[in-house]
């Protein structure tokens, strides 16, 4: 996936992951990163940094992931990361109802104290543990739609993604789709369910948050590290000659503390 | 959601706990006595209690000079006896210091010698004579030695325990064991051993490991997981051998484990690091948690077997973590370890169940199990968790938040490029450094680096954390100025600390300066160029940093709580707001507390309070007593207002009311039954009654009175219905609630009467059930004698309450108006409660802040009162909840009142707080029968305001006292807005009190003055004697100067 001598320039995009513990943040990461993953699956203290490239028939945009604790007391510390964050992903779990709630709560504060162009992604996890579900009880046209999803072969767009699944059948899921897509979209959130288990929908979860950024507002990543030479302002004249609208994307970068 | 309620209730710490604090010596209460059970939890709040029956032994610090038998050395210093422990510390502060438990001490003996010189000699458990020479006068000599005298005979019954806990100390087999001229070769040839021995085992230790000839049988002390999977590292390079031998020869002469002495080849010993056998034993000693083990011998074991089998939202996060601690290390990867790693931590989220667990902590608890037994890790734990890192890991991490702060800005102080770099490219240090303090590097660096920073850590304090932290960033400084944004910053320091055991200098010629490894350059920096960082820098830092935090904190969690819930009602976010602060400060507030048990500040945390909801979160929620403290503050009629009226000055005194009314309340917003009420339920019970109608209002009247929700209230409910009535009307002045309330029991019994269902179906054997199974037995137990009469009986349905309540036209006005407005949202007046909290500086602002807490306003009221009683001046009466509605606008507030009350009776007006009472008694015409109470009062009022001008007349011929200048500082806050519409003589009396007042003050602010002179003179003094020793040049540090340049020798054997 890294592909070092591609023409076009990494754009580097700041990702945070939230949700309430063990709705497997981390998993997600870990699956998405999996390609270059070494021996940093340390726990996450305050929050765990890891990169991964995405490739889009464009461009590349390099995420750097900051993957944070999910327990509660480590929640007045989530604003340290996910200041100047471009790309959020919310992630619950579809077997926990509660977790929901909290996924909720973290869109608003997001939406509140967050860079005001931040995208969030809603992302219900755990798919693996009810993929039957939806394909057993729906027996309509649906269904050839859930099977595809769960194979993770022609990923469907985020907006077509399965009819809610009769709860009664899948005993598991607490959360169905359709009421978690319908906040998605009152939210305009991005919105798949996932598995980290299975990787399904995980890699097409972080080419739709890659699609979705607008890249204007993105400065490209410097040259590594001494290329960046005059440590300050060398970064601005550099990317000057190549992104013409950076100045505004700077700004937009800049403003976006709370 | 669980709030931060104990931020507001920190307190500084008293001398005798830094000093306690400085010597790793625990508390007197943390100590149980010899006949005590040992303590399970940790009980805070209204379980913190003086243990009768056991004398506080006294504290004492005298001047003293220590020498020991065998060594040339003597230091003066200071000698504290902080029983049960004597403590010496040398006046540089690092060359030489001891904690020497009292129950380790044999023998004390006052020497012979010289005339003036007053001498004691020690003989310690281990055999090593120890000589105090006291330098203070020979009075305090000798009051210092009885104590000592006492302390030491309190501590006889836990010299027993001495014998049995001494072999679990790996020490105590290291210097028993047989030297290397015996047969035992194979045991401690890794110890003490021949060159041969080593060569022999030269495989063994390739692996990296000390596995072997400990083993499990060869002696009992205490091991870590190491000893089994073997400790990181490879024996060989860090050489365990010779730093065995010198530990053993420095154990031989300065004392082990309970008894060691510190002296300066300590300091060197330790910061080459520790040798795996013996970094155990070592940690626990330096830290201090040895003396809660053998303290609490029990404790650890009855907490598993007390507990076991039960789960809890800590227990459930542990096992999440269980296999992300410390993955890499090969015990981590059994059952075995796994295992003693759970039992550790769950022990400890028992012990400490409002800390619980917090990640990182399984991450330090993993690296401790290496080198330490499951007990010994879990002292030192509780020793981390409460003193080395304090708030670290609590609920809001309050500690950790602070001390990055702290941090920050000591990187601003030393190395300002750096700290201005990252503010031009917007990087937060925090998130590389976070983790560092977190999990005391163990996480960041390798282990066996890791180690050796703990090791210090534990023996030095936290500052040391501060120290090696700036030396990374000052290291990396050039790089880091290259930073620009979090992810390289994050970068660098990875690859920093993945290379720490590379060589720092490559490419130079001299081999010797090549084997200088990252790390060594690492500790060279962070303890010669840091050492200005010390625990009086980070104190300091944190004392000016914690009220900031801590609003921050409670901003977050009001923001945070606001935000998470569910519903809100007609309410705005500004009354949520405003709601939320009352229930906040009835949650932080005394009375909420054990009040007949005044609560040790710091400490108060009342268990239930915090309670982990449904979803298996921790949430606050407030029981009932919590909530007529929140009432009082809410609803008028829920508080006692007494206005007392002295020679001095008028107050307004508050005090929370009780009655089964609010007990009603309560329970009816408690949806859930859970006996608790959370913000959600505050806040939608609130909305029930604050923003109601007419009707609404009384219908959740009525329903607070159906205890059995069948849509009647029974006899006996109208009755309480009425109780509940005049509670509320209590303090109104007149007899017309009362007549309006006789009113309604006559009415509501005639149309019950005629409207009754049993009249109709008299059939009470269906009855009785339903009513039986409606009544708790606390409400049996009051109605116990209804069990089938017919006062039990449902009588009074909703349509004939509110029938009978519209014949009256005091019950309308009441529930159409002031019932709803009688809940008033107020601002509260500490918005910035830390900020206004924070206190000032200096010895003056103490001495200030002394005068002004509650405690002492209390005493100065009650001395005015006392001196009012005296000149026959005093009064008080209660404030009537009613007509108060509305304060902020008081026409309506009029009208209000008018509708209520029979024309000619028109007290509102003259009683309310902003009427001028001097003006009302002046054109008082209520001199009718029915406000008699009324005219009462304004007598009293007029023959109050005479006595004020009397005894302001009598202040003015008196000689001045201090106490009245202090006094007025509090007449002054509250007299002064009372003043307002007072009349222009009393108000020019009263300003030229106030002129003699301020004379008084400026009087009192010299003498303070001159106090704090004194005072700073002497600190002065203390400063220069310092100053002069730091120019000294230290042992310890002189030689690590020596050996920076010259290679590494010192830093690394």
């Amino acid at each position: 996936m890294a592909s070092e001598e591609a023409p076009v320039k990494a754009v580097q995009v700041k990702l945070v992951l939230l949700g309430e513990a063990a709705v497997g943040k981390s998993s997600l990461v870990l699956r998405f990163c999996s390609n270059d993953f070494n021996e940093n699956t340390s726990p996450t203290i305050g929050a765990a940094f890891l990169t991964q490239k995405c490739r889009l028939e464009n461009r590349i945009v390099k995420f750097e992931i900051w993957d944070t604790a999910g327990q509660e007391r480590f929640h007045s510390l989530a604003p340290m990361y996910y200041r100047n964050a471009a790309a959020a992903v919310v992630v619950y779990d579809i077997t926990k109802a509660a977790s929901l709630e909290k996924a909720k709560a973290w869109v608003k504060e997001l939406q509140r104290q967050a860079n005001p162009n931040i995208v969030i992604a809603l992302v219900g996890n755990k798919l693996d543990l009810v993929s039957d579900g939806p394909a057993k009880s729906v027996d309509e046209p649906a269904e050839a739609t859930t099977d595809a999803e769960g194979d993770d072969s022609t990923p469907p767009p985020p907006s077509t993604t399965a009819q809610p699944s009769s709860s009664d059948s899948d005993d598991l899921r607490q959360v169905s789709t359709a009421e978690a897509e319908t906040y998605a979209k009152e939210s305009s959130l991005l919105f798949f369910e996932a598995s980290a288990k299975t990787g399904a929908n995980v890699s097409e979860l972080f080419t739709e948050i890659a699609k979705t950024i607008p890249m204007e507002s993105l400065a490209p990543k410097p040259a590594q590290g001494a290329a960046a030479a005059g440590g300050r302002g060398g970064r601005q004249e550099q990317g000057r000659g190549e992104n013409v609208q950076l100045g505004e994307g700077q700004q937009a970068k800049k403003g976006g503390c709370c | 959601m669980s709030l931060p309620m104990h931020l507001r209730s920190y307190r500084e710490k008293s001398r005798d706990e830094v000093t306690r604090e400085f010597f790793n010596v625990p508390t007197q209460e943390a100590i149980p006595g010899p006949s005590d059970p040992p303590a399970i939890s940790k009980i805070r709040g209204p379980g913190h209690r003086e243990k009768e029956g056991r004398v506080m032994l006294q504290s004492m610090d005298i001047n003293a000079v220590l020498s020991v038998e065998g060594k040339e050395e003597v230091y003066a210093g200071r000698l504290s006896l902080l029983p049960p422990f004597l403590c010496f510390i040398s006046l540089d502060r690092r060359s030489c210091r001891c904690t020497l438990p009292l129950y380790t001490i044999r023998r004390v003996e006052r020497l012979n010698s010289r005339a003036g010189v007053f001498a004691l000699s020690l003989a310690t458990w281990h055999g090593m004579r120890i000589i105090l020479q006291l330098t203070s006068l020979l009075p305090t000599a000798e009051h210092f030695s009885i104590l000592l005298r006492d302390a030491l005979k309190a501590q006889l019954p836990s010299m027993k325990q001495l014998k049995p806990f001494l072999p679990s100390l790996y020490s105590e087999f290291l210097i028993t064991a047989p030297t290397a001229g015996h047969t035992h070769a194979q045991t401690d040839h890794l110890l003490l051993g021949t060159e041969l021995a080593e060569k022999s085992q030269a495989a063994a230790e390739g692996e990296g490991d000390l596995r072997g000839p400990g083993g499990h049988d060869k002696g009992a002390y205490e091991r870590g997981l190491g000893e089994t999977f073997g400790f990181p590292g490879d024996a060989r390079k860090m050489r365990e051998r010779s730093k065995m031998k010198l530990w053993r020869e420095y154990f031989l002469v300065h004392g082990r484990n309970l008894t060691l002495l510190r002296y300066p080849p300590f300091q060197r010993l330790l910061q080459v690091g520790l040798p795996s056998r013996l970094r155990g034993e070592l940690w626990e000693v330096m830290s201090g948690s040895v003396y809660l083990r053998f303290a609490n011998p029990k404790t650890y074991s009855l907490l598993l077997s007390t507990n076991a089998g039960k789960s809890s939202q800590s227990t459930d996060e542990i096992e999440k973590d269980l296999n992300r601690s410390l993955p890499e290390y090969k015990a981590y990867q059994t059952e075995e370890g796994l295992a003693k790693l759970r039992r550790v931590l769950v022990a400890y989220s028992f012990r400490n169940p409002e800390l619980g667990y917090c990640q990182a902590l399984n991450i330090v608890v993993a690296g401790l199990l290496i080198y330490m037994s499951e007990d010994q890790a879990f002292w030192l734990l509780e020793v981390l968790c409460d003193r080395i890192l304090p708030g670290y890991y609590s609920p809001s991490m309050e500690g950790t938040l602070l001390d990055q702060r702290v941090f920050e800005a000591v990187v601003g102080r030393c190395l300002p490029m750096i700290k201005d770099h990252f503010a031009e490219v917007d990087v937060q240090l925090s998130v590389a450094s976070l983790p560092w303090f977190l999990s005391l590097y163990i996480n960041s660096m390798p282990l066996i680096f890791a180690f050796r920073i703990v090791d210090c850590v534990l023996a030095m304090g936290v500052k040391v954390l501060f120290q090696i932290g700036l030396a990374v960033l000052k290291i990396n400084g050039e790089a880091l100025l290259e930073v620009t944004d979090d992810g390289m910053f994050i970068n660098l320091m990875r690859t920093y600390f993945s290379t720490i055991g590379d060589s720092a200098h490559p490419n130079h010629p001299d081999p010797r300066v090549r084997a200088i490894t990252n790390f060594q350059e690492l500790l060279v920096v962070a303890f010669r160029e840091f050492n200005v960082i010390t625990d009086e820098t980070i104190q300091s830092e944190r004392k000016r940093l914690r009220a900031v935090i801590s609003d921050e904190i409670e901003k977050f969690s009001k923001r945070a709580a606001v935000r998470n819930l569910k519903a809100v009602g007609r309410f705005d976010k500004d009354q949520i707001g405003i709601i939320y602060d009352h229930y906040f400060s009835a949650v932080c507030s005394e009375e909420a507390g054990a009040s007949a048990n005044p609560l040790k500040p710091g400490d108060q945390f009342d268990q239930p309070r915090i309670q982990v909801d449904a979803q298996g979160r921790v949430e606050t929620r407030i029981d009932l007593r919590t909530f007529k403290v929140f009432l009082s503050e809410i609803a008028t009629w829920a508080r006692e207002e007494t206005v007392t009226t002295n020679a001095f000055i008028q107050r307004t005194e508050k005090k929370v009311a009780d009655h089964e009314m609010i007990d009603r309340l309560f329970y009816s917003w408690d949806k859930q039954s859970q006996g608790t009420l959370s913000l959600q339920d505050v806040v939608l019970g609130l909305d029930t009654v604050i923003s109601a109608g007419l009707m609404e209002s009384i219908e959740w009247f009525f329903n607070l009175h159906d205890k059995n929700k069948d849509g009647y209230l029974t006899k006996d409910e109208v009755i309480q219905l009425s109780e509940s009535l005049l509670f509320i009307f209590r303090n109104e002045p007149g007899d017309v609630y009362l007549a309006a309330v006789s009113k309604f029991i006559l009415n509501a019994y005639e149309f019950g009467d005629a409207t009754a269902p049993q009249s109709s179906v008299p059939s009470p054997e269906d009855r009785v059930p339903i009513n039986g199974e409606g009544e708790t037995a606390s409400e049996s137990r009051h109605r116990s004698n209804s069990t089938a009469g017919p006062h039990n009986l449902p009588y009074l349905n909703l349509a004939t309450f509110r029938m009978v309540v519209l014949a009256d036209e005091l019950l309308e006005g009441f529930f159409g108006n002031d019932l709803p407005a009688s809940f008033q949202l107020g601002r509260m007046e500490e918005e910035d409660y830390h900020q206004h909290h924070q206190k000032p500086e200096g010895i003056l602002g103490g001495l200030m802040n002394l005068v002004v807490t509650n405690e002492n306003k209390n005493r100065l009221n009650r001395l005015a009162d006392g001196f009012g009683a005296a000149l026959g001046k005093h009064a008080e009466w209660r404030k009537p909840s009613l007509n108060k509605t509305i304060p902020s606008s008081p026409n309506l507030d009029l009208g209000t009142r008018e509708s209520l009350l029979v024309p000619g009776q028109n007290p509102g007006r003259a009683r309310s707080p902003s009427g001028a009472s001097q003006n009302s008694t002046a054109s008082s015409g209520h001199g009718t029968p029915e406000t008699r109470s009324l005219a009462d009062v304004e007598a009293r009022y007029r023959e109050e305001s005479e006595m004020v001008r009397q005894a302001q007349e009598a202040i003015l011929h008196r000689p001045n006292f201090a106490i009245d200048a202090i006094g007025d500082s509090d007449g002054e806050d509250e007299g002064g807005e009372d003043d307002t519409g007072v009349m222009d003589e009393v108000s020019r009396r009263q300003k030229t009190i106030h002129d003699e007042y301020e004379l008084i003050d400026i009087q009192v602010e010299a003498f303070l003055k001159a106090h704090g002179d004194d005072d700073e003179g002497l600190k002065g003094e203390q400063k220069k004697v310092a100053e002069d020793l730091m120019k000294a040049e230290p042992m310890g540090g002189g030689k690590i100067k020596a050996s920076g340049s010259a290679g590494s020798n010192l830093v690394d054997l």
